[in-house]
């Protein structure tokens, strides 16, 4: 009989679920844009349940991670940082990966991996400079959706630098720049190359080794996916399941932990 | 008295500073503030007063102090001057400004004249070169200068006897909060981090000689435990001031026992004795001159990395697995000795986090996370 657990991140902006089968298999995933403090993750977990037609009493270990995991106290059985469940994602889905880079809602996060175990990490400070929440910012003021930040920022002929990494004086150098008649997807173009900027400073601190895995939901952006690529110097992975990734490695502590508890019994 | 009443009673004094003050007030006793870094107690101690220390809040906001403070200075000196302007410290008699880093010294002027007419601040500025003979009698001076500030205040002569008294007061405080910070690194099951952090706050707010008699109490029960079988990981803080009990929550939920402590707050300020006998000035200058491996205090053999160095050691002979630095924003000396620290923890092999704090900070997931995490990679 298969050993069902699922990873619960409740980020600071969405709220994703995995459900693996005996630690492999992805049975079901689900996302709301919605994270801590919402009605997303009851949401996210009744979605996950319902798409593979189990129930909580079918979970054998149910492992919660992310802003908000505190939250879950009463539903889970353990919770993580997601730091670890990053580094444990990313390195089921690259076995290979040396370096974690997540940017997430209100964080950016770096981690170094050996052997599928994160040794060292780094994480920026209050500031929301390079976050998902910096480009939240910038898509509002360029009224454009920020998904499609990434496809519009890969039509700029012409380099616009977007020197402050504070959010609050970029938004003031980017309307500057709207006001000067200068092209969105140029500005678009600036905005990931200062994302990048600030990135890239933070991965240095703990050095950059192959392969390089970026996470978190701002991976799907390819204009910062291909600006940190040309800040580092080094090629950076993505995955499909990049938004889920800390799910997912919340999926497959909670698989060890429950073959962990059975062992010791 | 059992360890939880003690450690209790301790907290309670930790958690409400003001009803101290209130108490010493009606007990028809002056009070004097004493800001970071250095004073000497003593002297009030020696005139009859009572000194209360004045670190900042972990409770206010700043509001009234930004009419006279530039934004880049430290909350630990805005919110002492925010609770002198808002009511809170009125009942003071008195005040010391010690004028150690960059942001004191012009905050001693900014003190004088928010509190002019109202409130006597005494003005007092170490030197650099604290060691040479020069430095001493620079030091000896200064202490005269708030010794005669003192005896106006309380209306009290300070006599040498005196001195010798409050001197040895104080050595046996400090000896008794540095044997707890030992038995609570070896008992972290007994003292959480939240509990440690307010027996060495309350010393800042209770008359030596009481501190002391409860902390005796607590250490000899301490040391009448069995050992501890520690099972989560142990660390060593280091940073000015941790005192945020929040903050520190995080260490008790994740099972990370803080075995020794280089936070200025705490052990940085009990690390060294005066003499007990001969000159007490002479006394106090002398330990001043004494005070190494501190970020705030001038090194003449600072190419070494003498002040990485021991903290290295520290961290080695706690037992510790790791350090967290709490690095307080604005802090300029810790900020710039911060590479030294890093560059001697990676040669030791030592994992370390650094941790941006102010104390206007009410919320703490990010902390949460990074703390967590570096239980993990522990």
């Amino acid at each position: 009989m298969s050993i069902y657990t699922l990873g619960i991140d409740i980020g600071s902006t969405a709220s994703k679920c995995i459900m693996l089968s005996d630690g492999k298999e992805i049975v079901a995933k689900s996302l709301i844009d919605v994270g801590a403090g919402t009605s997303g993750p009851q949401r996210a977990i009744d979605q996950v349940l319902e798409e593979a037609g189990k129930t909580r009493e079918d979970m054998s270990f149910i492992l919660a991670t992310g802003y908000g995991r505190n939250s879950l106290e009463e539903f889970a059985d353990d919770q993580m940082s997601e730091l670890s469940c990053h580094a444990k994602g990313a390195a089921f889905l690259f076995p290979e990966v040396r370096t974690v880079i997540d940017i997430g809602g209100q964080d950016v996060k770096v981690m170094r991996v050996e052997n599928g175990i994160m040794t060292n990490f780094q994480m920026n400070d209050k500031c929301a400079a390079g976050t998902g929440r910096f480009l939240d910012v910038m898509a509002r003021v360029l009224e454009v959706d920020v998904e499609d930040l990434g496809a519009l920022g890969a039509q700029s002929t012409k380099y616009v630098g977007i020197s402050s990494t504070c959010t609050v004086f970029a938004e003031s150098e980017v309307i500057s720049q709207l006001s000067k008649g200068t092209d969105k997807r140029d500005i678009i173009n600036g905005i990931h190359q200062s994302v990048a900027g600030r990135v890239a400073g933070l991965a240095h601190r703990i050095g950059i080794q192959d392969q390089v895995v970026m996470t978190g939901g701002v991976a799907q952006n390819t204009g910062v996916v291909g600006a940190l690529q040309n800040a580092l110097g080094h090629e950076v992975h993505t995955s499909p399941l990049t938004q889920y990734n800390g799910a997912l490695g919340a999926a497959l502590f909670a698989y060890q932990k429950y073959k962990k508890a059975h062992k010791d019994k | 008295m059992s360890i939880e009443v003690l450690l209790n009673e301790f907290a309670e004094i930790s958690e409400h500073p003001h009803r101290q003050i209130e108490k010493f007030k009606a007990e028809g006793k002056k009070v004097i503030g004493v800001l970071p870094y250095y004073a000497p107690e003593e002297l009030v101690y020696a005139a009859g007063m009572v000194p209360m220390g004045i670190w900042g809040s972990n409770k206010k906001t700043i509001s009234h102090a930004k009419e006279y403070c530039a934004t880049f200075y430290c909350t630990i000196a805005q919110l002492a001057l925010e609770m002198l302007l808002d009511g809170t410290l009125d009942d003071l008699d008195g005040l010391i400004t010690p004028t150690i880093c960059d942001t004191l010294r012009p905050m001693s002027q900014n003190f004088r004249v928010a509190m002019e007419g109202k409130l006597p601040c005494i003005f007092l500025a170490h030197p650099q070169q604290r060691k040479p003979t020069f430095g001493l009698q620079f030091t000896m001076d200064q202490y005269q200068h708030v010794k005669g500030e003192l005896e106006k205040i309380s209306g009290n002569t300070i006599t040498d006897e005196a001195l010798r008294t409050a001197i040895k007061v104080y050595n046996r405080n400090r000896a008794a909060r540095r044997e707890f910070v030992v038995l609570a690194g070896q008992h972290p099951d007994v003292v959480s981090a939240v509990k440690r952090s307010a027996v060495l706050r309350a010393a800042y707010f209770m008359i030596k000689d009481d501190h002391t008699a409860k902390l005796e109490a607590l250490n000899a029960e301490l040391r009448a435990l069995p050992p501890c079988d520690w099972k989560g990981k142990k660390i060593v803080t280091s940073g000015i001031i941790c005192d945020n009990p929040k903050l520190l929550q995080i260490f008790d939920d994740n099972k990370i026992a803080i075995a020794a402590d280089d936070v200025a707050h705490e052990s940085r300020m009990i690390r060294v004795d005066a003499a007990e006998t001969g000159d007490p000035m002479m006394a106090l200058a002398q330990q001043f001159a004494d005070q190494d491996y501190d970020i705030l205090l001038y090194d003449e053999h600072s190419s070494e990395n003498r002040r990485a160095d021991f903290v290295v050691k520290k961290i080695k002979d706690s037992g510790a697995q790791g350090l967290v630095l709490f690095m307080q924003q604005f802090c300029d000396p810790e900020e710039m000795e911060y590479p030294y620290l890093k560059k001697a923890l990676d040669a030791a092999g030592i994992p370390h986090i650094k941790l941006g704090v102010d104390q206007q900070m009410r919320d703490f997931g990010q902390a949460s996370t990074a703390i967590q995490a570096f239980a993990d990679v522990l």
